[in-house]
């Protein structure tokens, strides 16, 4: 890309390229190599450490290829589009990689580049500097890091069906704990029987049933989110360990929990009412049996 | 009376429990058949897609896969000599590239392309032609014949006939070629557009022509089909090909189905395992849990049958069958319950972006079936287990003696 002074970028460009670990004692003057980082799935497949020499190429042939000074492995950034993909990767400093790219007759391919990440001042701006970007150079694709605010993101779509599958759960759940009220109400049948017999309102008794619904909702609650958590790291080293990355896949966040909270205990309280309501219109001697 | 009818009494006796009981299991069964579905859904529905396309072997650059695809030199003759193989039916170059189409009498912003280069002129294989002509097996140079889909043709007003600029992009540049004036010549259907997808295809030769440069025999994916009537000739064309180009990577379709099962679709076969474990995990629970206490409230009955001189078998059967009857009906309600909400939740899913528009995440096979009675059953056999443990080891005088007390 025209106008980048890569005298002064900093950052660090990273390629999918081929590596071939060369051992150390070749290469006397390994200082004076330039610096390259390796992912951490890359150090581990080849068996890469500080300190080792390894050439890299464009392709299999060889084209284009400089040896570099391991100086360090690092985790790449987890990225949840590509949790799939095995991060062999590696990072050398931009003249390094322009240099092994540029075409030997063609000035602009010195001059090229993939991607630029811009940080903007005011990231509400994102959309009105993508639009000029676009406007002003043909070819330049300019997107905004943020989220689609239409919700058509792969996120936002996975989401929406973990929502669904959750509003499932909780439809077949809330049947199960009616059948399980149901039963515990038909148990006190007598007992109810006897207290609205001397003498206790229907007020009171459904004012108990709902209190304690209420406690065993908010104790089911509770424990569901403590449960949730602890076993959380349990489903993210799982599937950290079989995508052999650093993403978080399950997080319990404080608003979730709440959301959990404000879905369960209300659920409980109106199964437990729903329960006790068939007795609670039923005739007192019906109760006891007579 | 048989164990089979003494269950069904006793589960017709409360008949606004055993409701709730089998409506809990009825959703949380659908849930465990939509994950059944879920786990190979897409295998399934990428590999009838790949199937409908009726090529058996893709040749793409050594060092690409099918979703990065590098241009491959020398792909045309590669291609000529692929045709000539025995087995082999025909080769297909395809190439592809981002480009952006105005219609003559829209805004100059104009949408954004997918811009498909095949010299497969025929329909029905990646493409099926809905209205006008086929692409031209030979067009005068310079002429871009194009074929759009049924998307586009709607948005940009197009019809066959309808002339339709594209402009290109170089890549790595920051500078755009001159708008290209192509000729729509048909619309069709194409086999891997996405939802949020436009394409439009044309011939090689055109795809060129489109980059302002002469046929170059450059393309990203040799597309090979064999003839199936000759066994093991995609086995042998695939090891032929290979001897030709060895700097290429031959695939066959199993190898494709192997890297997007490996790569891209593991996730959700991931997720559907962990959900119908759960989904099993939380039926048992609450089966076993609704049994227990059922139990609980019918100590003094099975203690009375027991004393009767019902036999521990009778009292187990009895209860076996309380849970067949519940699980069995919940689970036969499971499947159109099932049926419907993966209709719900493949349309989520499908509004992914990039996803093709013919591929499905929930897809039937009989063996769904088989594995949620399967996985059903076992599962209430076992939630069953705990009460009947609690039913046959019940001291008979002792449990009497309390309820009558009681």
């Amino acid at each position: 890309m025209s106008g980048l002074n890569r005298g002064r970028a900093s950052a660090f460009a990273a390629a999918l390229l081929i590596a071939v670990a060369l051992p150390a004692a070749t290469a006397p003057a390994s200082a004076a190599l330039p610096p390259i980082l390796i992912s951490r799935q890359l150090a581990e497949r080849d068996h890469l450490r500080p300190g080792d020499i390894v050439t890299m190429a464009l392709d299999a042939t060889g084209s284009g290829s400089r040896q570099f000074r391991v100086e360090g492995t690092y985790e790449p950034t987890p990225d949840p589009v590509r949790f799939t993909a095995r991060r062999l990767e590696a990072r050398v400093h931009l003249p390094e990689l322009v240099a092994m790219t540029e075409v030997s007759g063609d000035p602009a391919s010195a001059d090229s580049l993939t991607a630029i990440n811009v940080k903007l001042t005011n990231p509400s701006n994102a959309d009105a500097f993508s639009a000029a970007v676009a406007s002003r150079a043909p070819g330049v694709f300019a997107r905004p890091t943020a989220r689609a605010k239409d919700g058509s993101d792969p996120f936002a779509v996975l989401e929406r069906f973990h929502v669904a599958v959750a509003a499932v759960t909780v439809l077949g759940s809330t049947a199960f704990l009616l059948a399980l009220m149901v039963m515990r109400a038909e148990e006190r049948r007598e007992t109810i029987g006897i207290i609205r017999l001397i003498g206790i309102s229907e007020r009171s008794i459904l004012l108990e049933v709902l209190a304690e619904g209420l406690l065993i909702a908010t104790a089911g609650a509770v424990f569901g989110i403590v449960l949730a958590i602890a076993t959380q790291g349990l489903v993210n080293q799982f599937f950290q360990w079989r995508y052999d990355t650093a993403l978080v896949f399950v997080r319990v966040t404080r608003a979730i929990a709440l959301q959990s909270i404000a879905v369960s205990v209300p659920l409980g309280i109106l199964a437990g009412l729903v329960g006790s309501w068939t007795l609670l219109r039923r005739d007192v001697l019906a109760l006891l049996g007579r | 009376m048989t164990a089979w009818g003494l269950a069904w009494r006793t589960i017709a006796r409360s008949p606004a429990r055993s409701v709730l009981a089998v409506a809990g299991v009825t959703v949380i069964g659908a849930l465990l058949f939509d994950m059944l579905l879920l786990s190979r859904g897409l295998l399934v529905s990428f590999r009838d897609l790949l199937d409908a396309a009726g090529f058996d072997i893709r040749v793409v650059a050594a060092e690409g896969s099918m979703v990065h695809r590098p241009p491959m030199a020398g792909a045309a003759s590669l291609a000529d000599a692929i045709a000539r193989l025995p087995g082999v039916r025909r080769a297909t170059l395809v190439s592809s590239d981002t480009a952006i189409a105005i219609a003559p009498s829209q805004s100059r912003s104009g949408t954004r392309v997918s811009l498909l280069g095949t010299n497969d002129a025929a329909s029905g294989s990646v493409l099926t032609l809905v209205s006008g002509s086929p692409l031209p097996s030979a067009a005068p140079p310079g002429d871009v014949p194009v074929l759009v889909s049924p998307k586009l043709a709607a948005a940009l007003q197009l019809q066959p006939g309808s002339a339709l600029q594209l402009r290109l992009f170089l890549p790595g540049s920051a500078s755009a070629l001159p708008l290209v004036t192509a000729h729509v010549t048909g619309i069709a259907q194409f086999a891997f557009e996405a939802a949020d997808e436009y394409t439009v295809a044309t011939t090689m030769d055109g795809f060129a022509a489109a980059h302002g440069k002469p046929a170059d025999g450059v393309a990203e994916m040799v597309l090979v089909s064999t003839d199936s009537t000759q066994p093991g000739s995609e086995a042998s064309a695939a090891a032929a090909i290979a001897r030709l180009r060895p700097d290429l990577r031959v695939l066959s379709n199993d190898q494709v189905m192997e890297q997007f099962n490996q790569n891209a679709f593991s996730y959700f076969r991931q997720i559907s395992t962990v959900l119908s474990s759960m989904t099993l995990a939380f039926a048992f629970l609450l089966i076993a849990t609704l049994l227990t206490m059922s139990v609980n409230q019918r100590l003094g009955e099975v203690a009375a049958l027991r004393a009767l001189g019902f036999p521990r078998r009778r009292i187990a059967a009895n209860l076996l069958w309380e849970s067949v009857l519940l699980v069995g009906v919940g689970g036969l309600a499971a499947l159109p319950v099932g049926a419907l909400l993966a209709v719900v939740l493949d349309r989520i899913l499908r509004e992914m972006p990039g996803v093709p528009g013919r591929l499905h995440f929930f897809v039937f096979e009989p063996r769904a079936i088989l594995l949620h009675v399967a996985l059903l059953s076992v599962t209430g056999i076992l939630a069953a287990v705990y009460p009947i443990w609690l039913a046959t080891r019940l001291p008979i005088a002792a449990t009497l003696r309390r309820e009558i007390l009681s």
